[in-house]
């Protein structure tokens, strides 16, 4: 089976006063074109500079070293020029952020910079079609009285309406790749759940891929169709959600789980820092696309 | 944008406020200097009759409140009273060497924003390369020098070692131009004297680049540090993420956020460049504002130090309100949050 995103032994090394320091030991990771897949792990791990590299935004750092194979729709995003990156930057692929209010440019209206997104694939695209196509958004993403909302400010919007606005914004140009990092973190827990879902049913009715990337278990199991542990710099184990939710096979998985807060649990998890298990070869569940 | 008129009206009214406390601190101050305006006007050779007349007629002899009260009289029909200095009314005094001296801050004004804006997006886009230890080193050389310094060492290098400009002075004597707004760059144009015009340019150039040297370092850096940190926000990222251009990213999504506190202080340089003209004028021998004032003060000329004092504040209030309504029109969170509180 072909795969949108295919990402195949990708090394990243940090060049730093101490000698290069390694930040991925080899990850291996695909995605379906339409396939919701999530990458976990806890901060550090090296979730959130896998989806830099996809975007190509890594590869333009100066002390960054990245080598492997990233595949996306059948051109390798290692070998292109800097400017066809780019060019895929906003229109094929794009991302969503942790926090929707400081991601949004403060100096400049929601329908000034949904515009700006939209001549990204169309240069020649007049306000008044973009303030079209980007009320067909809004309203979408259930927001009432767009109009209203494409001439304000993202500080006059709250935190879940400036996060409806971002996906809105991501997938206005019909990405095929959609990135979302930790997306409404920064949001209280009940606000992004309903943004969760909104998102998970836009994705599936434009046919858009995900990677999406979390710490948060609890919130994998409700998106992804599959799912990638990662931890420091490794896969630790992979497959179908359900079958990882069923059975995890890695110590590290099991972990955690555990960490996930339960009202009715009894206080945290002691979690270790390190644990020889955590160190076991890889896991793979059968099943699924991959 | 009625949210930009209401600022203009509040910063109006304090402008009327600031103008009263000026002039009230400056009236009291030049009459407390030791001297007597009308012996000094009058010379050494009056007697004391003629002394007490000139002191009743300037109403001298009264209470420094009753002072006050004439003068405030005077300036609300607009007459700043006679200068004993040029025997002139004070009003034709200013509008004489005024002129001089704002084109060349205005000048210096658009040297520093069109040379330090540009430097510092330069050196925050290259952050860490050499056009960034260039700019930083060369504006670290320009802020440590005052603009007198740097109009002694502009002169020495570029009129006298190398004479590529004038030493002094505004315009070549054997020029003729009708005065209409006493801006010769403006005057020689409308006189349709192209050759004039670039006269007048040529001496315009030493004095500005004295004047502007250390605004344009010190907005530079002032660019280049807010707009490293704009460079670390989220949005910042987002539009990386979205594909835009490199120079796009930095002269409109870094470049707007980064203005907006930048500016503040820019117009205070502006502003102080005003004071700093009165060196730069002397230096190079400018026919502005500098020159009538410093003679006045030394006359004890009570009339012209008032006015000279008021144009210079007015014009400074000007400025800042000004730069204020700037940084409401780019600024929405001020534009909105004005509206939400009043």
């Amino acid at each position: 089976m072909t795969h949108l995103l295919d990402i195949r032994d990708l090394h990243l090394a940090f060049k730093g006063l101490s000698g290069l320091t390694e930040v991925l030991h080899g990850i291996d990771l695909s995605i379906a074109a339409g396939e919701r897949v999530a990458l976990v792990g806890e901060s550090g791990s090296g979730k959130s500079v896998t989806a830099r590299i996809v975007l190509g935004l890594l590869q333009e750092m100066r002390n960054a070293r990245v080598t492997g194979r990233v595949a996306f729709d059948g051109a390798d995003v290692m070998t292109m020029a800097q400017k066809d990156r780019a060019a895929l930057r906003g229109t094929e692929m794009s991302m969503i952020f942790q926090d929707p209010t400081s991601s949004l440019n403060p100096t400049f209206t929601i329908g000034n910079q949904f515009a700006e997104v939209m001549r990204r694939r169309d240069p020649k695209l007049d306000q008044a079609a973009c303030d079209a196509r980007a009320t067909e958004m809004l309203t979408e993403v259930s927001i009432p009285d767009p109009g209203r909302v494409l001439a304000n400010y993202p500080f006059q919007l709250s935190g879940g309406m400036n996060q409806r606005v971002m996906i809105a914004m991501a997938l206005v140009n019909n990405p095929k790749l959609l990135l979302a990092d930790e997306p409404g973190t920064a949001l209280d827990v009940s606000v992004q759940a309903q943004t969760l879902r909104l998102m998970h049913d836009l994705v599936e009715k434009h046919h858009t891929a995900v990677l999406f990337i979390s710490h948060n278990l609890g919130v994998v199991r409700e998106f992804a169709d599959r799912v990638y542990v990662i931890y420091r710099g490794r896969i630790v184990e992979t497959g179908p959600t359900d079958a990882i939710f069923h059975s995890p096979g890695h110590a590290y998985t099991r972990a955690l789980m555990d960490a996930v807060p339960r009202i009715t649990g009894a206080g945290l998890p002691a979690v270790p820092e390190v644990s020889d298990d955590f160190l076991a070869p890889m896991v793979r569940h059968d099943g699924g696309a991959s | 944008m009625s949210s930009v008129f209401r600022i203009l009206l509040r910063r109006l009214a304090i402008s009327v406020i600031v103008l009263i406390g000026v002039s009230m601190l400056i009236f009291a101050i030049a009459r407390i200097i030791p001297g007597d305006p009308a012996r000094i006007a009058l010379g050494p050779n009056a007697n004391a009759d003629q002394i007490a007349s000139l002191r009743t007629e300037m109403h001298l002899d009264e209470p420094i409140i009753a002072q006050y009260g004439y003068f405030v009289a005077d300036v609300m029909r607009g007459n700043l009273g006679q200068s004993l200095y040029t025997n002139r009314p004070v009003t034709v005094d200013i509008a004489e060497f005024l002129p001089a001296t704002l084109e060349l801050v205005i000048f210096a004004g658009i040297l520093m924003v069109g040379l330090g804006l540009p430097l510092g997006i330069l050196a925050a886009r290259h952050r860490g390369r050499w056009p960034d230890h260039l700019v930083r080193v060369g504006t670290l050389l320009t802020v440590s020098a005052p603009s007198f310094v740097w109009a002694v060492i502009l002169m020495l290098l570029f009129a006298f070692y190398l004479p590529l400009f004038p030493v002094a002075g505004r315009l070549t004597d054997s020029y003729e131009i009708a005065r209409v707004t006493g801006f010769l760059t403006v005057d020689t144009l409308l006189a349709g004297n192209f050759s004039a015009f670039v006269d007048a340019l040529h001496h315009l150039v030493l004095p500005s680049i004295a004047l502007a040297l250390s605004g344009i370092g010190q907005a530079a850096r002032l660019t280049r540090a807010n707009m490293i940190e704009t460079y670390d926000k989220p949005y910042i990222e987002m539009a990386q993420a979205f594909g835009f251009y490199p120079t796009r990213i930095a002269r409109r999504y870094a470049f707007k956020p980064s203005l907006i506190p930048s500016l503040t202080i820019i117009g205070l340089d502006f502003a102080a460049m005003l004071g700093n003209a009165f060196l730069v004028e002397a230096v190079f021998a400018w026919p502005g504002l500098s020159r009538y004032g410093v003679a006045v003060i030394l006359r004890k000329d009570l009339n012209a130090i008032m006015g000279t004092v008021l144009v210079i504040a007015l014009t400074f209030l000007v400025v800042n309100i000004l730069v204020d309504l700037l940084i409401a029109f780019l600024n929405p969170r001020i534009r909105h949050s004005t509206r939400a509180s009043s």
